[in-house]
């Protein structure tokens, strides 16, 4: 019992790791009609960078967060512009931004080697470092993490709800000829959004660097699992691309505790064509009522 | 006429090219351009499988891994485990795959939802599943991988080599002429109006869900058929090389380079991606090839939409003499070391020509106007 307990607690903070990528790759796809594979790289990259600033310089991985953040915010606004600029459309986007992610893999195995990397426990003390909740351990990095999405998702949330860029964000979403109708800049707007995106990427990549080992080919395995919480929770979605990473990850986790780790994927891409095939708009989206 | 030419050209060009492995015996050149020509047809096979249910009807699959490991697993598991011949195990994965095939479009295609991006994702999970389920099942992998004895030629087909050219050259041949039929039938037409607009097809009487059902047990039929002969070059089976992204990235991106819209538009991509890769990577620096590659992709995408073959058609004997030319030049010169890496090279310089945009094309070529009439270069059969 004791046994599963911690088999869910962990699940469920890994969950929100899977959140927060997902909420990220949900909101460009959902209001953009961006679908970003780079996405993934993108995160890989910045763990990269929190690895090399944290090794070379003994910086705490944690500052990291504030090069990495301002860094990708700044490429994911670049990249938006290239999309204006071309005027991809959003099968296209998958493809283009497939070139990309084989493109920066390519780099982070020139520049890191195929070779597995970990932060040192002396600069990352946190990767051993735990609370307790009585028996219960919530390893500190897996903990940030959690929190970090529930605050990540919170903000976005309020900020999509009740603020002017928010709602001229969704106006884009809804009909973007009626927005620029009322005078929203789509541009800037969407260059906004996908810097936003990309800097969760990068938070995302923060603790991936103190949870994991890195190695280049990293970011594929992640597709599949992230992929699957974005479509759960349904696109542009954010409460719901939170609940379905959270329940995705016990998924996993209860899987891989009761059966054994080889399942964990059947059982949750078992669970995404179900959701696929009986509520394609996202197990978290109310039916719309046109 | 269109009737009887079409079929003769695909034996002519058939009969052609099973003659090589006679030339090699007389000639002597080294085996590995067997091995070479082999590849390029398996890639042929699979890119235009692809390309029928894909760039055909529209339906954007991301699951041909699932497929091709359904053929290369078939195989493996009767040759492995029921000592079955490799003959019979051949069309036998084919044929499984074409059934899971039948049976994802029998529940997919009823949903009128799961198109676009949604069908692409959707197929992508199969591939994860099933790799799930065969790393997990004992009886056929079981995650140790299957290792395949030598496999014994029968005696018309003459040695191994010789044996995977003939029967790769054979299905690469049977997949391009069906994609090719389909494409000047009354099906291929249905199957065109389903991409455009399948709502109005449905109005106009196209039978939707029986097209998309024949051509995707069509489509994964020759995916596995090619798969198992693959599974033999191969050898050694794991349940990471076979379920990878590797095979429905290349193809997505042999069909896209190639163009969609025609049966050739995938074979070309095929030959050029393969010729390239290969010779990128015998460069012994895997990563620029990854980069090349990369590259490659984000510029057709961005500035060659609908493939190289539209441009091909277009500036046909130019261009062709741009790579002939570029070959004989590079031959002379030396560059490049081997004949399949100048010919890459030949390759690219050809695609860099055909990227020229239209408006800058019709200036460079203006002061060569008098070789034609009042039309300009090139345009004059499309």
């Amino acid at each position: 019992m004791l046994l599963i307990g911690q088999a869910l607690i962990s699940g469920l903070l890994l969950g929100g790791l899977y959140a927060i990528l997902a909420i990220g790759l949900s909101l460009t796809w959902g209001m953009l009609k961006v679908i970003n594979l780079a996405h993934f790289t993108f995160a890989f990259l910045a763990a990269y960078i929190t690895y090399q600033l944290s090794t070379s310089f003994g910086i705490d991985p944690y500052l990291t967060l504030f090069v990495t953040v301002p860094l990708f915010f700044v490429m994911g606004l670049g990249l938006q512009w290239c999309f204006n600029r071309f005027d991809v459309s959003e099968f296209n986007s998958l493809l283009v931004s497939f070139g990309l992610f084989i493109i920066l893999q390519a780099v982070m195995s020139a520049l890191w080697t195929a070779d597995y990397r970990r932060i040192d426990y002396e600069i990352n003390p946190y990767a051993q470092a735990s609370f307790w909740v009585g028996p219960f351990a919530l390893p500190i990095p897996q903990f940030s993490s959690f929190i970090a999405a529930i605050v990540l998702a919170g903000l976005t949330i309020y900020v999509l709800n009740s603020t002017y860029a928010g709602k001229a964000l969704r106006a884009i979403s809804q009909d973007p000829g009626m927005a620029a109708a009322f005078g929203v800049d789509y541009k800037k707007m969407s260059m906004l959004l996908m810097g936003v995106s990309t800097a969760y990427a990068a938070v995302a990549g923060v603790f991936i660097a103190m949870i994991f080992a890195l190695f280049p080919e990293a970011g594929v395995e992640w597709i599949g699992v992230v992929f699957a919480v974005v479509i759960l929770g349904g696109l542009a979605n954010v409460p719901g691309a939170l609940g379905a990473g959270l329940l995705i990850g016990l998924v996993q986790a209860l899987t891989t505790a009761i059966a054994n780790p080889g399942m964990a994927p059947l059982v949750t891409f078992s669970l995404l064509i179900a959701a696929l095939l009986f509520k394609p708009e996202g197990l978290f989206t109310r039916r719309s009522t046109l | 006429m269109k009737k009887w030419y079409g079929p003769l050209g695909f034996l002519g060009v058939g009969l052609l090219l099973a003659l090589v492995p006679w030339l090699k015996t007389v000639f002597g050149f080294p085996t590995f351009y067997l091995i070479f020509l082999y590849f390029t047809f398996f890639w042929i096979a699979q890119a235009s499988s692809w390309n029928m249910l894909s760039g055909y009807s529209g339906y954007f699959s991301f699951g041909q891994g699932a497929f091709f490991g359904i053929g290369v697993y078939t195989i493996a598991t009767l040759i492995d485990k029921y000592n079955v011949s490799f003959l019979i195990g051949l069309p036998l994965g084919g044929i499984l795959a074409a059934l899971v095939g039948l049976g994802i479009g029998f529940v997919v295609f009823r949903l009128r939802l799961l198109k676009g991006e949604l069908f692409a994702l959707l197929t992508l999970a199969v591939d994860f599943v099933l790799a799930a389920v065969v790393r997990n099942s004992n009886a056929i992998d079981g995650g140790f991988g299957v290792r395949l004895g030598s496999v014994k030629p029968p005696a018309f087909l003459g040695d191994f080599t010789t044996m995977m050219y003939l029967l790769g050259l054979v299905i690469a041949l049977l997949t391009v002429f069906v994609s090719y039929s389909i494409y000047h039938s009354r099906f291929g037409l249905g199957l065109f109006a389903i991409r455009d607009d399948e709502a109005v097809a449905e109005g106009l009487g196209v039978p939707t869900f029986r097209f998309k059902m024949t051509i995707f047990a069509l489509s994964c039929f020759f995916i596995g058929l090619s798969g198992a002969l693959q599974a033999l070059q191969i050898g050694y089976i794991t349940v990471e090389g076979i379920f990878s992204l590797r095979v429905p990235l290349f193809v997505i991106m042999m069909s896209i380079l190639g163009g969609r819209q025609h049966w050739l538009g995938p074979v070309i991509g095929a030959v050029i991606i393969f010729t390239l890769t290969d010779t990128f990577s015998k460069a012994s620096i895997e990563y620029l090839n990854q980069i090349i590659i990369g590259s490659f992709l984000i510029i057709m995408t961005l500035f060659l939409r609908d493939g190289i073959y539209e441009r091909l058609k277009q500036r046909l004997w130019l261009s062709l003499a741009v790579l002939f030319i570029a070959t004989v030049v590079l031959m002379i010169t030396g560059l490049g070391e081997r004949l399949i890496s100048q010919l890459a090279y030949a390759m690219l310089i050809t695609v860099a020509f055909l990227l020229i945009p239209d408006h800058l094309y019709h200036k460079l070529i203006s002061p060569f106007q008098f070789l034609h009439s009042d039309e300009p270069v090139g345009v004059s059969d499309a």
